[in-house]
């Protein structure tokens, strides 16, 4: 009787542990997909992810001036510098599409991240 | 004549769910509340005229564009990645200290969103506080 207690409580601090955990250690595993932004374009500039899962979003910035990678619907807004790569963390999401763009230079054409 | 027949153009003026709101010092929340909550959150109190065409038109596209912008209701998505959480508040701080937010033309009509000198440094203060807190 006593064993089943340990093992019940052994689950239930670890479904307590897993929710508790910060995102960003859940995230470690997420897959990772790149973006380039180059020349005034984002490539690819439409991502296909998987549903109900998190995943991260390397932006890569080959322009001469920062750019500010950012998506009202992903709540994500980041400046990235001239040759630098940051990674930006992305919830599980529902399928959708959902744009982004460079707040810098309105006129690069929005991408956008397709989740099916 | 036009005018009565405007009325008739439905507008969607809601206030949605919060999905995880703003934590900050008792002073510097009540501040932004009192400020800018009615365009950046989903807590809007929204103005009787905002009832009336035309004005109800630009009074959602205002809150509608201040919410996509920057919500405090859904501060939760914004720290999901600590650099846009902290990129957000050295916004905040800028804006705020500058004078652009809030808007001129939106005080006129709302003088509760009037910050003065003290409250904008209190709350850059704490913007750039917090910011680097994240980043680290």
């Amino acid at each position: 009787m006593r064993f089943v207690h340990v093992v019940a409580f052994s689950a239930a601090m670890a479904a307590a542990s897993s929710m508790l955990m910060p995102y960003g250690t859940q995230a470690a595993d997420a897959p990772a997909f790149t973006i380039k932004a180059e020349g005034g374009h984002f490539s690819p500039s439409q991502l296909e992810v998987a549903a109900n899962r998190p995943f991260k979003v390397l932006v890569i910035s080959a322009e001469k001036t920062p750019i500010e990678f950012e998506s009202f619907e992903l709540r994500r807004e980041r400046v990235v510098k001239p040759g630098e790569t940051i990674t930006v963390n992305m919830p599980a999401l529902s399928p959708g599409t959902y744009k982004f763009f460079d707040d810098f230079h309105r006129d690069t054409p929005e991408g956008a991240i397709v989740v099916k | 004549m036009a005018i009565v027949a405007i009325q008739f153009i439905p507008v969607q003026r809601s206030n949605p769910p919060i999905p995880g709101d703003l934590v900050a010092p008792a002073p510097v929340k009540n501040t932004l509340r009192a400020a800018c909550y009615d365009c950046h959150s989903n807590r809007t109190r929204w103005p009787w005229y905002g009832a009336l065409a035309p004005a109800s038109w630009l009074v959602v596209h205002e809150v509608s564009e201040g919410r996509r912008r920057l919500n405090f209701s859904d501060w939760i998505s914004y720290t999901a990645d600590p650099a846009t959480a902290s990129h957000k508040l050295e916004e905040i701080a800028e804006f705020v200290s500058s004078g652009k937010m809030a808007p001129w033309y939106y005080t006129i009509l709302h003088p509760e969103a009037r910050l003065s000198p003290a409250q904008r440094r209190m709350i850059a203060s704490w913007a750039r506080r917090e910011a680097g807190r994240i980043a680290n």
